[in-house]
Order: C-alpha cells, then sequence, then structure tokens
C-alpha cells in the first residue's frame, strides 16, 4: 500500500500504482476540493501541488505522487486564508466555482516563485485552466492583488527583521 | 409572442395562500401555508408545516431555503438579500441552503422547481420580499407586546428592533428565544403589506459578499460530483459511438471481471428515451470502474442515424424550408408576399449556427440510493420537478418517493436541465443494491450532450425606394430542443393554428423593430431532432435569431446606404405593439455607441465597429442589451478582438456587481461560441470528445470587456443570458466594417473570413 505525504499529513492508501492521483485525493481520501474535469491535462480543475510545483493530479499516477510532498486546496493555508484566498473573495472572483480550487493552485506556484508577475505572465501561467464561466478579469485581478499583498508582507517581514 | 409557461396552474398560486410565522424546535420558521385556503384556526403554530422559505435561528442566524438551481449565478445569495432587505436583517447573519425537490419549494410564478430563462430574480423578487417584511412585522408585533411599547414606534436595522423613546432594544435572536414572534397573514393581508420603496432600501443594489463564495475558495463547496454516502460504489457509462438510436446486440464483460473491485455490467433499460445503448461498469472504486469500463466488449446496433452528419442536417434544413408547407407561424403580421412585390429591392440570405456544447466543467453525475420505499438522488440539477419524475420512471415507483437532494452545480448553461445521468446512476444503484454514484467522463459528456443544434435560417427582406424596411420573412430550421420534454405548457400555439410550436427555437425573431410585413416560421428538423437530441444553451434561440437578424439589418443598412446604428434607431420607433420596448432598446443602444466612441473618429485600416441589439431572452422578458464590437483584421483572415462594449437596461439592479459578473461571462460565452466552439456529427456521433478538439474560450484570448449597467427601476430583469446573444451579430457587423467580409455562419474562422474578403 503507497504512503502519500498530503499536507503535511502521512497517508496510506489502497490504490494500485497506476492509479490517478486525482481519484485517491477525491474519491478515497475524500478530499473533494481537488475536481474532476477532463482526464486528459486539458481544463487544469485537479490542479495540485507536487513538491510546489503546480501538476495535474489527473495525469499523476500514484507511484510518481510517493516520496513527494502533495498539496491540495485544502492544505493551501490553514484557515483558507492565503492572500490568494483571500484576493479571490474580496474580488468575488467565483461563479460556479468548480474550477476555482484548481485556478487558485495554479496561481499559487507562479506566486511562490514570482511576487511580481506581468500580465502577461500571468496570461501564460493561468492559460492551462479553463473558467467556463468565464471569471477570467477577475482571476486576473485577484492574482494582481494577492501579489501585491505578498510583496507588502514580505517587505513588512524584512523591515521587522532589520530592526 | 409566449408569455411565461406556467407547468401546474393553481398548484403555486401563491395569493390563495396564507404566510405563516411560527415557532418551532429549531427557531422560527417563515412561510407559505402547504395549503391553498388554509385559514387561521389551521394555522396554530403546534400543527403548521409551512413550505420554510426561512428560518431564524435562536442564535439570530437567518437561513434563506433557495429552491433554485445556483450554478455561479448566486441565486441563493440573491434571494437571501431580497428577503434581508424587507426583513431588516444584517447580512453577517444570513445563510443560505439548498431546497430539495419538494413541491412546496416550487417556484411561485412558474409552479414548478426549474432554473432557466433569466427568470429566477424577476419571478421571486416580489413573494420573497413580502415573506421578508412578513417576518419583520412578526418580529415587531412580538418585541413591542414584550417592551410594552407600540409597534408603530419600534425600528427595525441590521436584526436589531429598537425602541428610540425608551432606548430599550431586542435583537432577532431575543424575539426568538421569547417565543412570542407568532402569526399567521392571509392572503389579503399579505398583499396589502406596503413593501419599501427603492429609496428605502440598504441592501438591494448594494453589492454585499455572495454567501456562496467563501465556500468556492476554500473545496468545501459541496457539488453532486462531491457526494459521499456510505457503502457507495461507482459507475462508469460506456456510451455507444452514435449520440442516439444505438441499441446494444452484446456484452462480453469476461475481461471486466478480471478487475480488482469489479461488481457488475448493467445494460440501461431506459424507457424515458433519454439514453439509449448505455451500458454502466460497477466497481468499489471509480478508477476501477473506469478499468472495467474500457475492458468491455459491446456489440451494437448504431441504428437509424448511423449515417447522418452535420452535412446531412443541414441539407435537410435547407429541404424543408425550401417547402411552402413546413413549419409553423410565430409571427405573422402584414401581408409579405404583397409587400415583396412592391419592394424597390429584395435581399436574401441564409445564416447558420454549427451544434455547441455545454461543457460545464463539472462532469454529468448523480448519485442515487435507494432506502426503505424512498429513492433518494443527489445532483446539482436545474430542472428538479421533471428530473424527479424521470428518476421515478426508470426506478419504476411513484414520483412521491423521490427525494431530490440538490447541491451547488459546477456549471450548468442549461445543460443541468436535463435528467440522462440519473438513468445509470438509478438503474445500478437498483441492479447492485448498493448506493451507486455516476461520473461521466468528460468523452461521455461532450458526445452525449443535448447540444444547441445545428440551425439552418433563411431571412428575405424588402426596402421600398426610401430604404426603408417593409417587408420581413424570417425561416428558422432546427431540432427542437423543448418539444423533447414532452411537456405541452411549454409550447407555444402557432398563430396560423397548425398547432403548437417550439418557440425556444424561434425567440428574439419577435423583435421590437417596426416592420409592417413580417412573418416568422418555426420549421422542426426532424432528422436533426431524432439524430441530436438538442437542449437550452444559456440564452437558447436569441443565441441563433439575432444572428440572423441583427446581421440581415446590418446588410438592409448597407444596401440602402445608410448608418448600420442610425438605420436599426429608425426602426426602433416605438409604434403599436413596440412601445416601451423598442425606445428602452433604442436607448441602449445609444449609450454603448456613446461609451464605444463609435463614429467618432477614423479607425486605423484593417479595423472596424459594429453593433447590434437585442431584446434577449423573450419578448415578455426582455433584458436590453446593445454591443459594439471593435476588431482587428489581418490580410489572412485573422480577426482580433480589440475591444467588447456591452450596454444592458435590466430595470432593478439588485447586486450591481453580480450583474456585471454574469454579463461580462455572457460576453464572453458569445465571444466564444461565435469564434472558437463548433462540433460536428459525423457517422451519427459527436466528433469532439474533450477540451483539445472542443476548445471554448481560454484566458489569453479575452478581450477588453466594458460593460456598462442601466438600471431605470422598472421591474428587475435577467441577466445571465441576454449578453450571450448580442456578441455574434456584432462581431460580424464589426468584421464587415473592417474588410468587407460578410460571415454567415458561426463560428467565423479565419478561412472563412479570407474567403469573404475575395467574395
Amino acid at each position: 500500500m503507497p504512503n502519500l505525504t498530503i499536507n503535511g499529513r502521512n497517508m496510506s492508501v489502497e490504490a494500485a500504482g497506476d492509479t490517478p492521483l486525482l481519484w485517491v485525493i477525491r474519491e478515497q481520501l475524500q478530499m473533494t476540493g481537488t475536481k474532476f474535469g477532463c482526464g486528459a491535462g486539458l481544463c487544469g480543475a485537479c490542479t495540485i501541488h507536487l513538491n510546489g510545483e503546480a501538476v495535474r493530479s489527473c495525469q499523476t499516477s500514484v507511484s510518481e505522487a510517493v516520496g513527494k510532498k502533495i498539496t491540495t486546496i485544502e492544505g493551501l493555508s490553514a484557515k483558507g486564508d492565503h492572500p490568494l484566498q483571500k484576493a479571490w473573495i474580496t474580488e468575488q472572483v467565483p461563479q460556479c466555482g468548480y474550477c476555482q480550487s484548481g485556478q487558485i493552485m495554479q496561481a499559487a506556484a507562479l506566486l511562490s516563485r514570482n511576487s511580481n508577475p506581468t500580465r502577461d505572465e500571468v496570461v501564460a501561467h493561468m492559460d492551462g485552466n479553463l473558467c467556463r464561466c468565464m471569471t477570467y478579469s477577475r482571476i486576473q485581478k485577484a492574482i494582481m492583488r494577492a501579489a501585491s499583498e505578498m510583496r507588502t508582507a514580505s517587505n513588512a517581514g524584512t523591515e521587522r527583521r532589520s530592526t | 409572442m409566449n408569455s411565461h409557461v406556467k407547468i401546474a396552474s393553481g398548484a403555486a398560486d401563491l395569493s390563495r395562500r396564507s404566510f405563516l410565522v411560527g415557532s418551532a424546535a429549531t427557531g422560527l420558521v417563515l412561510g407559505y401555508a402547504a395549503v391553498p385556503g388554509l385559514d387561521r384556526a389551521l394555522a396554530a403554530p403546534s400543527n403548521f408545516e409551512p413550505s420554510t422559505w426561512y428560518s431564524i435561528a435562536p442564535d439570530g442566524i437567518v437561513t434563506v431555503t433557495c429552491g433554485k438551481a445556483d450554478m455561479g449565478q448566486h441565486i441563493a445569495s440573491t434571494m437571501a438579500q431580497m428577503v434581508a432587505e424587507e426583513l431588516g436583517a444584517n447580512w453577517k447573519d444570513m445563510r443560505v441552503q439548498l431546497a430539495s425537490n419538494d413541491p412546496k419549494f416550487n417556484d411561485p410564478v412558474l409552479g414548478a422547481q426549474i432554473t432557466g430563462g433569466s427568470w429566477s430574480t424577476m419571478m421571486n423578487f416580489d413573494a420573497m420580499s413580502r415573506a421578508g417584511a412578513a417576518g419583520r412585522i412578526a418580529l415587531t408585533e412580538a418585541a413591542a407586546s414584550v417592551m410594552g411599547v407600540p409597534a408603530a414606534e419600534l425600528v427595525v436595522r441590521d436584526s436589531v428592533i429598537s425602541h428610540p423613546k425608551s432606548k430599550k432594544s431586542m435583537s432577532f435572536a431575543d424575539i426568538v428565544k421569547s417565543g412570542k414572534a407568532t402569526k399567521t397573514f392571509t392572503p389579503d393581508e399579505l398583499k396589502a403589506i406596503k413593501l419599501k420603496t427603492p429609496d428605502q432600501y440598504t441592501l438591494i443594489g448594494v453589492s454585499v459578499p455572495q454567501l456562496d463564495i467563501p465556500s468556492k475558495t476554500n473545496g468545501t463547496a459541496k457539488y453532486g460530483i462531491d457526494v459521499m454516502l456510505p457503502g457507495m460504489v461507482y459507475g462508469r457509462v460506456v456510451t455507444p459511438p452514435v449520440r442516439f438510436g444505438a441499441t446494444v446486440k452484446s456484452v462480453d464483460d469476461s475481461a471486466a471481471k478480471k478487475v480488482p473491485g469489479f461488481i457488475k455490467t448493467v445494460v440501461l433499460d431506459d424507457k424515458t428515451g433519454s439514453t439509449s445503448g448505455w451500458v454502466v461498469a460497477v466497481a468499489s472504486t471509480y478508477a476501477g470502474a473506469k478499468k472495467a469500463a474500457d475492458a468491455l466488449k459491446i456489440a451494437y446496433d448504431n441504428g437509424p442515424n448511423a449515417k447522418l452528419s452535420s452535412e446531412s442536417l443541414l441539407s435537410e434544413a435547407k429541404r424543408l424550408q425550401a417547402l411552402d408547407d413546413s413549419g409553423q407561424f410565430f409571427v405573422k403580421d402584414g401581408d409579405t408576399a404583397a409587400a415583396f412585390g412592391t419592394a424597390a429591392k429584395v435581399m436574401e440570405a441564409e445564416y447558420t449556427t454549427n451544434i455547441n456544447i455545454h461543457a460545464p466543467l463539472e462532469p454529468m453525475n448523480a448519485v442515487a440510493e435507494f432506502k426503505g420505499d424512498i429513492l433518494h438522488i443527489y445532483s446539482g440539477n436545474q430542472f428538479a420537478t421533471r428530473t424527479g419524475q424521470i428518476a421515478a420512471a426508470v426506478a419504476g415507483i411513484d414520483p412521491k418517493y423521490v427525494v431530490m437532494h440538490q447541491m451547488w452545480l459546477g456549471g450548468g448553461f442549461g445543460r443541468r436541465l436535463d435528467a440522462d445521468m440519473m438513468i445509470p446512476a438509478v438503474q445500478a444503484a437498483k441492479a447492485v443494491g448498493k448506493p451507486v454514484k455516476i461520473i461521466y467522463s468528460r468523452e461521455n459528456d461532450m458526445t452525449m450532450d443535448y447540444s444547441r443544434p445545428l440551425t439552418y435560417q433563411k431571412v428575405k427582406a424588402g426596402l421600398d425606394a426610401d430604404g426603408k424596411l417593409i417587408a420581413l420573412n424570417h425561416d428558422v430550421v432546427s431540432a427542437w430542443p423543448t418539444a423533447r420534454w414532452g411537456i405541452p405548457d411549454f409550447l407555444t400555439p402557432s398563430v396560423d393554428k397548425k398547432g403548437p410550436l417550439d418557440s425556444f427555437t424561434v425567440n428574439g425573431a419577435d423583435f421590437f423593430y417596426t416592420v409592417p410585413n413580417h412573418q416568422v416560421r418555426a420549421i422542426k428538423n426532424e432528422m436533426a431532432h431524432n439524430a441530436t437530441p438538442s437542449g437550452q444553451l444559456r440564452s437558447v434561440a436569441p443565441g441563433w435569431t439575432f444572428w440572423a437578424v441583427e446581421s440581415m439589418i446590418d446588410e438592409l443598412a448597407h444596401a440602402s446606404g445608410k448608418d448600420p446604428a442610425l438605420f436599426r434607431i429608425e426602426l426602433l420607433d416605438g409604434k403599436g405593439k413596440n412601445d416601451g420596448g423598442a425606445q428602452r432598446l433604442r436607448n441602449t443602444l445609444l449609450a454603448a455607441m456613446g461609451l464605444a466612441g463609435y463614429g467618432t473618429g477614423k479607425l486605423p485600416e484593417g479595423e472596424g465597429m459594429g453593433v447590434a441589439c437585442v431584446s434577449s431572452q423573450e419578448r415578455a422578458s426582455a433584458s436590453w442589451t446593445a454591443c459594439v464590437a471593435h476588431v482587428a483584421v489581418a490580410p489572412s483572415g485573422e480577426v482580433k478582438v480589440k475591444k467588447l462594449t456591452v450596454a444592458t437596461d435590466v430595470g432593478m439592479q439588485v447586486h450591481p456587481d453580480n450583474i456585471r459578473a454574469q454579463v461580462e461571462g455572457a460576453a464572453l460565452w458569445g465571444l466564444s461560441l461565435a469564434m472558437y466552439e463548433k462540433a460536428t456529427l459525423k457517422d451519427g456521433g459527436i466528433e469532439q470528445t474533450n477540451f483539445d478538439t472542443y476548445t471554448p474560450l481560454r484566458m489569453s484570448q479575452m478581450p477588453e470587456v466594458a460593460v456598462n449597467v442601466i438600471a431605470n427601476g422598472d421591474k428587475p430583469t435577467g441577466v445571465g443570458e441576454p449578453a450571450v446573444t448580442v456578441i455574434a451579430p456584432a462581431l460580424g457587423n464589426a468584421i464587415f466594417n473592417a474588410c468587407g467580409a460578410r460571415l454567415r455562419a458561426l463560428p467565423i474562422t479565419a478561412d472563412a473570413v479570407r474567403a469573404a474578403m475575395k467574395a
């Protein structure tokens, strides 16, 4: 039985190694924030982090995930208060909301390595994530807002440390 | 010119029902009496069971039950907003929950649980407002008696009732705990309640935070696909190569039986005609069910539609249109034949749209569980009333034994008006004796969609010597999505008394332009109807009728040497039956023109602007919407959409920010359908199976969209759909303005633009 590290917890799962990680996370572990959209890596609804990188969990097998750090929307922040989640609420991004876990996880991977992206960088990074309600402009605004908040927080942190 | 449908006349008539406020173990419950005419004597709090529209718990939390499907339009939150305004509740105290399919949650106007047509806010505004006001009155009277002050001296604000003179106050929570708030309103008393006037509003017109949004940022919102029941197993659907008409000849599941966790193969026996030739592989996990499904060897008889293609559906449409006795008339004003005889110029054009797929991001799914006498189904569905009936039919039980548990919808767009997903869930659950969750693969979802039908429209128009439009014939040939439901009340009598027609194929063609001789004919393409069972896709008919009308109006303007926008304004003279609507549409068009800077400067070579204006959805429920599209067209035919300026007159804004979100989403849907989405039929099957070949608009394809909302204080109209319909014609007209290429087929492709440039 493979052992997975999900959101900081060690979990033993009953699944063949070639099972898509998506179904193990959703149906076996019942962490349903990660969504099934296409099963082919074309829509981004199932995006999670593997060692901090955004990947499509429908295209990632259980055996590929063994020994790596898996993060889902449920583990992105302790209280749903990641700067992106807060910005998603401020900008009132979701309509049906089904793609938004994947959108947030995809965006979080970008901001973790670049907290000052240009609009073009955001578009290039997010273009694989479909939103059928077409909330794209609010997604962009929310990413920019979160990036700005993260920069402010990190500047403040730097200042505090330096004094 | 259909007015609103009413499915079960009388049953939902709130004008004959009492409104009850009473105490229950859970706090205060408020709602309409379940039985019309229930009088005071029967309404004692001990034995009443109202349709609970909302409740107030002892901690002051107000929970509104929403009988509408919430697919991202935030209607549950909007219902709470309407109640909270009149109730005087603090927005922070408001919560929502989704209703079951119990008839007591039926729409007060429609008499059923159905969500569509951009009807919800418009049709529920009065009932929800009165429910809120009745609650405030009951709470106020209770507070007056506890405080010993006259009720008229009390002020209700932010969930607190205060008496300024004595400085006494009670919170809603205090009053609920006192148990004093019990009151029955007769229908007449309810009707006599004076609702707030717009200048008194504190919540309506305010963009309060949507109550469902936080749960959609942290993964906690529960959609149908997220339902988990104890002992539940999984079903994977295997669908045949043709969209409809196949039968299963044999199934060899010997290889499937070797898959760990495999339980059973179920060949569906569907007497409702929703599915044909479907098989379900049931296993203990979804991954196992997929493996088993992939291992099935199924032999099909592909049935009567196996040789049909988009081309055959189109040529059949043309054949039908050419026949004089085809179809039925939706509009028949004046005498077009005589007028064409006197016209100085007669023009004809054909407009087509291809098959389109809903493709909500949450694939169709359902969970079914037989528990005692009751069949429980869990799904997000737009038409709980009919869906419950279909689930009952395939289970072989009375519909009253079906409970549908409504979930959040991961996109609806009309797709979830249908009930096909219930059939594999119910029959598999019956076959294996356990709860079964069915999840369509994306391939199932796309190839078995109740698609927007392929449409063929022929328009013939006559101008007099002054270039004035005097006659218009408009034939619309398509599958009939609503006729498929088999519910007579959803059909519309034809004006030539040739039997009912499906007005959801011609709505919009009954426009607000004044054309003295005007005919609209609805022609059912039986071949397409059988081969590609169609559905209601966001905006339905106006998504194609305005493509034809607004393109033709542009062609006529150019033929008469007039500016296309000014040509429209002349036609929107508000004469006769068009009085009121025409003026609002004219004003909206002028607003869009002004905001886009239409006609104010010379555009660079290769750029153009085009206009369109629409009265979608239905003539009786129009939101007046106009668009100015600004495009740049390369010599290769490549079109770059630079900006879409949309203006829409929605009467009253309950939630301005939500209206902007809906209109922007709708406009981008319109663009996606106009340029990026195309499905095709070949050998009886839909060729596109996933998002690699069926390609809705992505972030990189999004142009600048400027949304301008006009709210003149009239009753609120729908906002989720109209903007879908205005984009395609505005784009086509802008492309013509930019390069002289006239497009008459959707979607618009670079190849088609380049070919039309040379024509």
